[in-house]
């Protein structure tokens, strides 16, 4: 009996195990074809000079030699890091305060939550084109609304995509008006904060701004360093945008010019794969270790 | 280490064409199939160029052209993935500046000798194909740019540098709120026109045969000294709106034959002409366009050259051209042209005389959009002498081309 009765359970673990597998298997796919293989290729074709039409030549380091110390070849490589490195400085702060400002006024409604929460998403599912196409027009510098609006309160408004020193603040401007999903997930955070901890605040006399700072804030610790990691990760990769902006031209003094923008001329444009390959290794590893040195150094939990 | 490369590559290519292998199976033995790539054009254009190879098929029953339209922007990256993964169409279009690089990969048929009389074709057009003295491809049509002006403000278009300078400072001078020239910017356009600049003051790019940069030789640095001064009464804050010619910023652009539909269709209250490009010592236009080419794992080259030869012959290639907004090649079907009772299109006509071909270097295209797109900006925008931007962009073209 005992032994029947094991060996069942051991057939409906195995039985578990074998659907838990069948229900996974096309995520494990995708990820094993569409990530792991062209990751794995991407590593090796860095070791080589390939066009994509001829055969690649193994070249071993030389490559990242001369991305990293030929600034003849690579004269914007350093740049493009500058450029990206100084956009997710600007952007990951300005989309997360927006977002949350977004997110608590939200939260303060009693009706109409789902209205604005679905206004405030809306220029996340924009399709990437129409959103650069409209920004294009925001900020001409002759029939731009922006200019025209900074024009009533008596300020001439730059040439926004056209000067250099202007164009990623411009973009930073662009992703907080496009901080959505920010705003959703910090509404997630605030709900999930016990009201008690408001209620007795009020008790004690402490303020709206005290209570920001004592209970919200603090009790929202996971949920902002979820979206720095997060928020840091999607604009060291920043493309899109930049790409429909200024195509392959980057903008005024390649201004524009994120890392994966000039990695992808490299690779598709220049027909330099092998390179291209090379750029986007030194990107995952600096990911990896920019968030690495994130988990040690930003603050993760509240611990009053 | 080898069938880990052969096994990483095959791989890589599978992945990178999953999307695209649901192509059809293959065609019976007698028919004879050729997939022929080109760009995606409007919808009225599609149904036209179809009506166009139904007639070719007639005249070719055993030959069946599969068309596959692909947007242009993404046509280079299309191409060189299912090439590379050996899934690519048998002939299509290639872009002018990358015959080289696919000639120098074998990825090219060369044109069977007799396919085409060469002194039909435009010479700027033809030389384009011409790899190594071998020619890989048959042009197919071809466009270059001229000078917009606007009526409304320039009476009669300049002729020479002076004069178009002169030209821009008045127009500035006389109208505070408007740019003399749309002056081009350091990027790939820009660079793309330049060499016609150069040409006009005697100069050229490059020196294939001694392996010799030229793009930072005098007429380049008068060239770029010219552009810059024309900025002096073309502010940048006017010109940097969208299409400022069109909506009236800007006085006088150099541009191609598609803004003339362009400006027609969507900004007929514009009144505007064309002149040729003003010119220091002799007239010279830059060009571009697509060539037909053949690929080297193609099926059923024959059939493939048979089409390419229809698409560029003396009765087809002007009503082909007219199709997609661009110029004849054929010398012949040009003066059949209809476009040669349009005053606007025949200054380009013309001035397709004087083209001068891009160098036929693989790496011309890297160099134009990022070595001289640079020096044209920091020439022309910049704070830097065009001498100096230029002879910088030299020291990177040489290094990259392999001339030291």
């Amino acid at each position: 009996m005992n032994a029947v009765h094991r060996s069942g359970s051991w057939d409906r673990r195995r039985r578990d195990a074998l659907a838990g597998f069948a229900f996974t298997a096309p995520a494990m796919l995708h990820t094993l074809v569409f990530m792991l293989v062209p990751a794995g290729a991407a590593l090796y074709f860095s070791f080589t000079e390939w066009d994509m039409i001829s055969p690649a030549r193994w070249a071993g380091l030389r490559n990242y030699q001369e991305i990293l110390f030929d600034s003849d070849l690579y004269s914007d490589f350093w740049k493009s890091v500058r450029v990206t490195a100084l956009y997710a400085l600007l952007s990951v702060p300005a989309s997360l305060v927006t977002g949350f400002v977004q997110a608590y006024l939200i939260d303060l409604l009693r009706r109409g939550q789902a209205f604005y929460r679905l206004v405030f998403y809306l220029p996340v599912i924009t399709a990437e084109a129409a959103v650069a196409a409209i920004w294009k027009w925001l900020y001409d510098p002759q029939f731009g609304l922006i200019n025209a609006g900074l024009e009533v309160v008596g300020v001439r408004g730059p040439d926004w995509l056209g000067t250099p020193g202007v164009v990623i603040p411009a973009l930073a401007l662009i992703a907080a008006w496009q901080s959505g999903t920010a705003m959703l997930i910090f509404l997630a955070g605030l709900k999930g904060i016990p009201r008690t901890y408001y209620e007795a605040a009020e008790v004690d006399g402490a303020n709206r701004w005290r209570q920001l700072g004592h209970i919200t804030l603090p009790l929202l610790r996971p949920t902002t360093f979820y979206l720095v990691v997060t928020g840091v990760i999607a604009a060291l990769q920043v493309f899109g945008i930049v790409y429909v902006l200024f195509g392959g031209n980057a903008g005024p003094e390649r201004s524009g010019l994120s890392y994966v923008l000039h990695l992808y001329l490299f690779g598709y444009r220049n027909g330099a794969m092998g390179a291209a390959s090379a750029m986007s290794v030194l990107l995952f590893v600096t990911v990896l270790l920019v968030t690495a040195a994130q988990f040690r150094l930003v603050p993760r939990q509240y611990e009053g | 280490m080898r069938a880990l490369a052969k096994w990483v590559a095959a791989t890589a290519a599978a992945v990178s064409l999953a999307a695209s292998a649901a192509c059809g199976g293959d065609p019976p033995t007698d028919e004879k199939v050729v997939e022929f790539w080109y760009y995606q054009p409007t919808p009225e254009q599609s149904k036209q160029v179809k009506e166009l190879l139904k007639r070719f098929e007639e005249t070719e029953p055993t030959i069946t052209i599969r068309l596959t339209e692909i947007p242009k922007d993404d046509y280079n990256t299309k191409l060189s993935s299912a090439l590379g993964g050996g899934r690519g169409p048998d002939a299509g279009y290639l872009d002018q500046p990358l015959m080289a690089r696919y000639a120098n990969a074998g990825q090219l048929a060369e044109v069977p000798a007799g396919t085409i009389t060469e002194s039909d074709f435009y010479d700027g057009a033809l030389r384009t194909n011409k790899i190594s003295g071998k020619l890989f491809g048959i042009p197919l049509q071809q466009t270059t740019v001229a000078l917009f002006y606007n009526r409304k403000l320039i009476s009669t278009p300049p002729v020479t540098w002076d004069e178009l300078v002169a030209e821009s400072a008045r127009v500035r001078r006389e109208n505070p709120d408007l740019a003399g020239v749309n002056v081009p910017k350091g990027e790939g356009f820009g660079a793309w026109v330049f060499p016609a600049f150069v040409a006009s003051a005697g100069g050229t790019m490059l020196d294939e045969g001694n392996r010799r940069i030229a793009f930072a030789d005098p007429p380049a640095q008068e060239a770029l000294a010219m552009w810059r001064k024309l900025l002096e009464s073309s502010p940048r804050q006017i010109t940097n709106s969208e299409n400022p010619f069109h909506k009236g910023l800007a006085a006088m652009m150099f541009s191609g034959p598609w803004e003339v539909l362009a400006i027609r269709q969507q900004f007929p209250q514009l009144d505007f002409g064309v002149a040729p490009l003003p010119r220091k010592d002799v007239a010279a236009s830059n060009i571009g366009g697509d060539n037909g080419v053949v690929f080297s794992k193609a099926r059923n080259p024959d059939a493939a050259w048979k089409w390419l030869r229809f698409l560029s012959d003396a009765t087809h290639n002007a009503e082909f051209s007219n199709i997609t907004g661009n110029f004849p090649t054929n010398r012949k079907s040009a003066r059949a042209a209809k476009i040669n009772t349009d005053p606007a299109f025949k200054v380009f006509v013309d001035q397709l005389e004087t083209a001068q071909a891009r160098p036929a270097v693989p790496e011309w295209i890297q160099i134009n959009d990022e070595y001289l797109a640079k020096a044209i900006e920091e020439g022309v925008d910049g704070g830097r002498s065009p001498a100096d931007a230029l002879a910088d962009a030299a020291v990177r073209a040489r290094k990259l081309l392999g001339w030291q």
